[in-house]
């Protein structure tokens, strides 16, 4: 990434009289030594008149005759220039040897990317995913080495899962801390992805420390994009995308489910298509942007519109950015002022649409009117449903005649001051805010029967409301000074104060009992009858107390020789979530590189870097209050009973991280490797503590619980393999791989993770033992034999007895095994560039290896259970006729390795010539999601890195997630899409 | 530069005023400690969530030990026992095999219910000790005191060796059975202000007083405790304590004024009644109003838990028990989980003409809330028509979905919602007949002793006096009366059946007498709690 570093103007006190002067024509032409350079910008000093060159590097402008002309392009030496009367002035600019190092944004500050001892990786905006991508974090999937980002399934109302070098943190918040503009916790939705320039991911705990206690699973630093100096321009980015499913898991049709012996209906219906449809997403961004030599901005707007495979899902969206950035006291105070502003209106729908679409009775006809038998359908708003089974609901009824919808205002605005004491000195406050609003409403009608309870003489339909309102304030003072130590040394030094509060209020409130459908539930809910009815209405409400961070830090980064660079940093932080005397934390780092081609001066290469670092991180508890004890109402309003046994003695949850980097380049190759080894200690989890030991009676409490240790190592290597001027093609490669295990727990072992209702209850999945790597599916192995429609099981310990039942699953001489891992073994990212004249083409290849998904829509609905035999029945290759009960084992756990083809664009630059108004055309057409190579059955065979939990309970998004037990496929996750897209942009 | 001292001071005095490094974290949401509502509960006219008195805390975790839901102390009381079972139904309620495990006693320590008990009495001990620990009234300490002794006999009766904690904080080391007993037995005589029980003791130095309330112990309910836990004396301690569990029920019979309800002294209205199903009774008499909905006044119970629809959860034998179209037998407002039946032998245990037959189950066709036959569109025998029958023709993987008598002794009301209404009876009179029969049997050696209590028992079922009587028919007798009370797994291990082979049970390992330690709890105890033998 490359930011230009604005060169400032130095006034001189020139008085300009207007009445003497005359303003006169000025042309010229502006090259490098190699030629003519189009683009750059030429302006009159101390206005706003300026202008740029053509695509010859000629210019035109009208200037008085005693005006200063200012030349500028990035990578280049800025030169001024006396009209003095001339009407041709012909400049060749120098290149800027310093402009042309990369300088990478990093804690408080930036430095030359050659100065950086730790693992950063830099993504600009040419790197970038292409296609329909509606979250920023999307933008860098499988182009970081150890960043993983999977949204399972593609729900465009879902944030994807973002783990950094895999798990740093168990019971605390394992999402990398995100920075945009430096503001420290901001929030990623508020950005549109085309607003942004260049993501930086600090990856490492020696470049993460300088944040202390959130930068334990790594940071992601967003820079957004600015306005330049020289002229207005305005730039339209448009976008439109068809996507329809991509793999569906196969069930039975209607025939075949008959002639399983399922009860056939008399209908045929194709549930899935039912409620999936062609999904249209439409992109509009527009950004205006412009400045002069003292100030700059950019102003955007976006809109965008998406809908989702599911029927009735997908959100709108409007975002606008303004980002203006100003010098003045003689160009000593720059002044920076962000404001972003972000409406979207969801249409959540009901994933279970998707859940009973697989396996809702395939001969159920749609309509009531088309039963079999006679059937009540106006009580059912029309459509038929099969009464009296547990867990099924006609799916085209849910999905039309529910309502799931949300709607979320988020505002943020930053003010950067920063202000040049002296040349080496300066000092930077930053004031920001963000405010964020959450209304979410659901309504099941009177006449639908999944959570209407049509059903029912009485109490039918449901509403409910969710409402969220968050403030975020972070205010930050800190100072750099730089300063050399004899001829050979340059030292710098950073120091400030961090202050952030979060504060937020919630409640909810659900209602039924709906005279009919006739009301807007919105606008209606006097006339639930539950407030004639005890017990039935529910709500609540939850007001945090301020919820703070404070810390204090300092930096000294060393040059020396131009050719060793030391940094170290310290900062000491606490948080108003930990107990008295535990409240504060110390978090210092160190890192050492050599260049050691300043010694070596090896032929033909530019860059042959070796840098160590090491740094603690902390992380903080996932909620408040933990050290206190607290009380929750008993349900009849007597009297409060504990929900929590408090834990005054918690404390800060620390990750220790050294890493080993080596980055090598020539002229046409580059690469990077990174070695870590991480320990996580004290990690945070809510623990069972012994039940007669609790003060409050409550037996469980977040406890200091274990030890986790991270090995990994990452790649990443391109290759220039054409560099000409008409035709280029670029490929880059790169990998991840990565083995965490639990070193210490409060328990040997443990199992996690229940599979849940109907029938597979207290069935958990994933073990966790002290030793081990984490991540195991640990469960009964099937030997492929079945016996009066059982599987029969293996006695993995040959001690000749069979003891598969799930509380033996620990046991010393229980018959269980590893299944499979959760958590693959390496990924891969590769992308291709080539560029052929006007056309370009990108393709991004990425692959998954070596772990397992338990697939649970067939543990539940392959066998071919009878007295179920109103569901459809899953029906995969692995599917055996025989098996008529369900029993969780190795049958259900699947290797789910893929590669694929995530995204093919081919671009074309129109040549417009010289258009006064035009300044450039781009059309491009994108695939996404074309095609994947696996085995796995499921619907999508990403990783899934957390446990989603068991069911979403319809309404609502689903709940909290458990990073200790990666690799469930669960029934709620969405179906994954293939989309086409075509966009256009066009510069003014 | 002056500018720059200036802007330095300013940065410093920011930095170092106390409130820029102020972490203080008050919460807003949740008391700090526990409390007393000051409004006492205006539904405790009809049954409700009982009193809102000080003592409110305790009594309502006691209410969530799980006395009649699914998951905990109940269930492990009734399905270890041959009283009914949780059947695998296909691909429904397998749930890792815990229940097929329960029945066929081959349980261990990671048994997620057998864990579930034991949680459920601490946390209510726990609640007893805060109250203990911030000081109560003499009543409302001697209430408390009984209280705790009562959960500490369920923990022996489950456990054996538990950790006594008497208040808060207290990490004593692992008791034995026998220590276990000896607190209780003290406790109890204490509260009831006496050394010993015995035919002519003197209660009238008991801070619990005879006050009537079904929700609060008074002396009558102490004295029914220690009646239980001297019938069971012999297999704590391995010496009886008959003459004394004899002594105390028959000083709450005698002296309590709790009334056995008959037809004639009972009557309630049906609040079940379907106003299309003639068969359907007006009113109930009886046995059966004692564990009806509107059971909260029923003279025959001493002490019970306060269950309720709107304002205390925790009883859920509808859902447990019936299969999910019986949803529209009585429009109940959601669907059951079709889980747990009677085992035929022991629904067949009962005689024709048993009134206590037809109140404790639910057998044969069933129709609507409008008298319709219910349908089950899933039957694949091709029988629509949802039909309990006594019969389940296996206990796993296909067990029939109608398969097996349903638990109906605690009655319906009309539109109940998942969580009942009825109360949950501790103490009541008949089970007090029945020890001090028991009790008197077997401080005698002669079971002829018990005739004159279980032919009342009997009598009021309308059935005539046990012939023969003897220790068999006795524990049939006493089983068919305290059906789904949680008595059962105790009343089979005092009698010498536990290990007998019942339906799919054939283990007989003695060791299932006691439940393991949990094995969460033996993790988290750093090696002060060591596992029961066998396991």
């Amino acid at each position: 990434m490359k930011i230009k570093l604005l060169k400032s103007l130095v006034v001189i006190g020139a008085f300009l009289c207007f009445g003497f002067i005359q303003a006169q024509e000025v042309t010229g032409t502006v090259s490098d030594v190699n030629g003519p350079l189009p683009g750059a910008s030429v302006l009159v000093k101390g206005t706003t008149t300026g202008t740029q060159t053509d695509f010859d590097g000629n210019f035109t402008l009208n200037a008085d005759s005693d005006a200063t002309l200012v030349f500028s392009y990035i990578g280049f030496l800025t030169q001024e220039i006396a009209v003095n009367g001339q009407s041709t002035i012909n400049v060749v600019l120098q290149e800027d040897a310093q402009a042309l190092e990369e300088v990478v944004v990093v804690g408080y500050g930036s430095q030359a990317k050659k100065e950086i001892t730790s693992a950063v990786t830099s993504v600009g905006e040419e790197e970038f995913n292409k296609g329909v991508v509606n979250d920023p974090a999307s933008l860098l999937q499988g182009k970081v080495a150890g960043l993983s980002i999977y949204n399972k399934g593609g729900n465009p109302n879902e944030d994807p899962v973002v783990r950094l070098r895999g798990i740093s943190t168990i019971g605390a918040n394992s999402e990398p801390l995100v920075i945009v503009d430096g503001v420290v916790g901001a929030s990623l939705n508020n950005v549109d992805p085309n607003d942004i320039a260049s993501i930086n991911v600090l990856k490492d705990g020696s470049a993460a420390a300088i944040y202390g206690t959130r930068g334990s699973s790594g940071v992601i630093l967003v820079t957004t994009k600015t306005g330049g100096a020289g002229g207005t321009s305005v730039d339209y980015n448009g976008q439109f995308s068809l996507a329809s499913p991509a793999r569906l898991l196969p069930v039975m049709s209607g025939d075949e489910f008959a002639a399983a012996g399922g009860v056939d209906l008399g209908s045929r219906t194709d549930w899935l298509d039912l409620v999936t449809i062609t999904a249209a997403t439409k992109i509009n961004n527009v950004a205006v942007s412009g400045g002069d030599g003292n100030s700059n901005f950019r102003v955007s707007a976006n809109f965008r519109e998406a809908q989702g495979i599911l029927y009735n899902s997908g959100f709108k969206q409007y975002n606008t950015r303004a980002n203006f950035s100003t010098r003045t006291f003689n160009d000593k105070l720059r002044i920076d002022f962000d404001a972003s502003y972000t409406k979207r209106n969801s249409n959540f729908s009901f994933t279970e649409g998707l859940r009973y679409g697989l396996l809702y009775n395939p001969t159920a006809p749609v309509l009531g009117a088309d039963s079999p038998f006679q059937f009540d359908s106006e009580t059912y708003g029309g459509y038929f449903e099969t009464l009296g089974l547990f867990d099924s609901f006609n799916p085209v009824s849910i999905v039309q005649q529910g309502t799931n919808q949300g709607s979320k205002d988020e505002f943020t605005y930053s003010a950067n001051f920063k202000y040049n004491l002296t040349d080496a000195w300066d000092l930077t406050a930053l004031f920001s805010q963000q405010s964020s609003k959450i209304l979410n409403s659901g309504y099941a009608p009177t006449t639908l029967l999944y959570l209407g309870n049509a059903s029912s003489p009485t109490r039918k339909g449901l509403a409910q409301l969710y409402t969220e309102e968050r403030n975020f304030k972070l205010f930050e003072l800190y100072t750099s000074y730089n300063t050399s130590i004899g001829e050979s040394t340059n030292l710098s030094l950073t120091g400030g104060y961090s202050w952030q509060q979060q504060n937020q209020f919630d409640y909810f409130l659900s209602a039924g009992g709906f005279p009919n459908n006739k009301l807007q539930y919105l606008n209606a809910l006097e006339w639930s009858t539950d407030l004639d009815n005890a017990g039935f209405a529910n709500y609540g409400s939850n007001n945090w107390p301020n919820d703070r961070i404070i810390a204090f830090f300092g930096r000294a980064s060393a040059t020396i020789n131009n050719a060793i660079f030391v940094n170290a940093s310290l900062r000491r932080e606490g948080s108003s979530r930990f107990g008295e005397g535990n409240k504060w934390g110390l978090f210092p780092s160190v890192g050492v590189g050599v260049d050691l081609n300043q010694y070596l001066e090896l032929n033909n290469v530019n860059l042959f870097k070796v840098r160590l670092g090491y740094g603690v991180t902390g992380a903080l508890p996932p909620t408040f209050g933990l050290s206190q004890p607290q009380y929750q109402d008993d349900g009849s309003r007597l009297s409060a009973v504990p929900s929590l046994e408090p834990n005054p003695d918690l404390k800060w949850e620390e990750k220790a991280e050294t890493n080993l980097g080596i980055e090598f380049a020539t002229n046409r190759f580059s690469g990077t490797l990174d070695l870590y080894t991480r320990d996580v200690s004290d990690f945070i989890l809510l623990a069972t503590i012994e039940t007669s030991q609790s003060v409050t009676g409550a037996n469980q409490q977040y406890q200091n619980a274990g030890k986790l240790q991270t090995k990994g190592l990452e790649l990443s290597l391109n290759y220039d393999v054409v560099k000409q001027d008409n035709l280029s093609y670029n490929t880059g490669l790169n990998f991840t791989t990565y083995k965490s295990t639990l070193k210490e727990f409060i328990t040997p072992q443990e199992m996690r993770a229940n599979l849940g209702s109907p029938g597979q209850n207290s069935t958990e999945m994933i073990r966790v033992k002290v030793g081990e790597e984490i991540g195991q599916i640990w469960g009964p192995v099937f030997t492929g034999e079945v016996v009066d429609g059982s599987q029969v099981l293996a006695d993995v310990n040959g001690d000749g007895t069979l003891n598969t039942g799930q509380d033996q699953a620990l046991a010393e001489d229980g018959d269980f095994a590893i299944l499979g891992n959760g958590i693959p073994d390496f990924e891969l990212g590769w992308s291709n560039q080539l560029t052929i004249g006007r056309f370009d083409v990108n393709a991004f290849f990425r692959g998954a290896f070596g772990h397992s998904l338990v697939n649970t829509f067939r543990a539940f609905y392959e066998p071919r259970v009878g007295s179920q035999g109103s569901y459809n029945f899953v029906n995969t290759k692995y599917a055996d006729p025989s098996i008529t009960n369900a029993q969780f084992s190795s049958l259900y756990v699947e290797k789910a390795d893929f590669f694929k083809l995530d995204n093919l664009t081919i671009g074309y630059n129109f040549d417009i010539g010289e258009n006064k108004y035009i300044k450039g055309v781009r059309l491009n057409v994108s695939g996404q999601n074309l095609f994947t190579i696996t085995g796995y059955t499921g619907a999508d065979p990403e990783p899934q890195l957390v446990d989603i939990g068991e069911n979403t309970g319809g309404a609502f998004n689903a709940l909290g997630s458990d990073p200790l037990a990666p690799g469930i496929d669960r029934r709620n996750n969405y179906f994954s899409a293939r989309t086409y897209a075509v966009g256009l942009n066009i510069n003014f | 530069m002056k500018n720059i001292r200036n802007v330095i001071m300013m940065c410093a005095g920011l930095l170092f005023s106390s409130s820029c490094t102020n972490l203080d974290e008050n919460l807003l949401g949740s008391p700090a400690e526990p409390f007393v509502s000051d409004i006492p509960s205006a539904a405790f006219e009809g049954g409700g969530a009982g009193p809102g008195d000080a003592l409110a805390p305790a009594y309502s975790q006691f209410r969530n030990a799980g006395n009649a839901n699914h998951g905990g102390y109940w269930s492990i009381q009734s399905v270890s026992s041959d009283e009914m079972a949780v059947t695998q139904k296909g691909g429904d309620w397998y749930d890792g095999g815990i229940w097929i495990d329960m029945h066929r006693h081959t349980f261990g320590p990671a048994s997620g219910p057998v864990d579930s008990a034991w949680n459920q009495q601490y946390t209510a001990i726990a609640a007893c000790n805060d109250l203990l620990a911030g000081g109560l009234d003499a009543n409302g300490e001697a209430q408390i005191r009984a209280l705790r002794a009562y959960l500490y006999y369920r923990l022996m009766d489950l456990y054996g060796r538990v950790k006594i904690v008497t208040s808060p904080g207290d990490n004593p080391p692992q008791a034995t059975r026998q220590q276990v007993f000896d607190f209780v037995e003290s406790e109890l005589l204490d509260v009831l202000g006496i050394t010993a029980v015995s035919s002519s003791m003197d209660l009238s130095g008991s801070a619990l007083g005879t006050d009537k309330n079904p929700y609060r112990i008074n002396l009558f309910a102490a004295l029914g405790i220690l009646s239980k836990v001297y019938l069971n004396a012999e297999v704590y301690t391995g010496t009886g304590r008959y003459q004394e569990a004899a002594d105390a029920a028959s000083y709450v019979i005698d002296q309590g004024g709790y009334i056995l309800c008959d037809d004639s002294n009972c009557i309630k209205p049906n609040p079940g009644k379907r106003p299309a199903v003639d068969s359907d009774p007006e009113n109930l008499t009886g046995y059966a109003t004692v564990f009806a909905p509107n059971n909260q006044d029923s003279p025959e119970i001493i002490w019970s838990v306060a269950y309720d629809g709107v304002s205390a959860a925790g009883m859920n034998f509808n859902m447990m028990s019936l299969h999910y179209s019986s949803q529209f037998t009585w429009n109940f407002d959601s669907q059951p989980w079709n889980g747990y039946s009677a085992l035929e032998d022991f629904y067949n245990s009962y005689q024709d003409g048993d009134a206590r037959k037809e109140i404790n189950f639910l057998v044969g066709p069933q129709l609507d809330y409008g008298g319709s036959a219910i349908l089950d569109y899933a039957a694949t025998d091709g029988e629509l028509e949802l039909d309990y029958t006594p019969d389940i023709n296996e206990l796993e993987p296909n067990a029939s979905r109608k398969g097996g008598a349903r638990l109906n002794k605690f009655s319906h009301r009309l539109f109940e919602r998942n969580e009942m209404d009825n109360d949950m009876p501790i103490i009541r009179l008949g089970d007090l007949y029945l020890i001090r029969a028991e009790g008197m049997a077997r401080a005698a050696g002669d079971w002829n002793m018990a005739a004159p209590d279980v032919n009342t028992i009997r009598a009021r079922a309308n059935l005539g006096p046990l012939s023969p009587l003897n220790e068999d028919t006795f524990l049939a007798e006493r089983g068919r009366e305290m059906f789904q009370e949680a008595v059962r797994r105790q009343d089979l291990i005092r009698f010498g059946k536990f290990d007998d082979p019942w339906w799919e049970k054939t283990n007989n390992d003695a060791h299932k007498a006691l439940f393991p330690i949990p094995q969460p709890q033996i993790d988290a105890s750093n090696g002060t709690l060591t596992q029961n033998p066998g396991y």
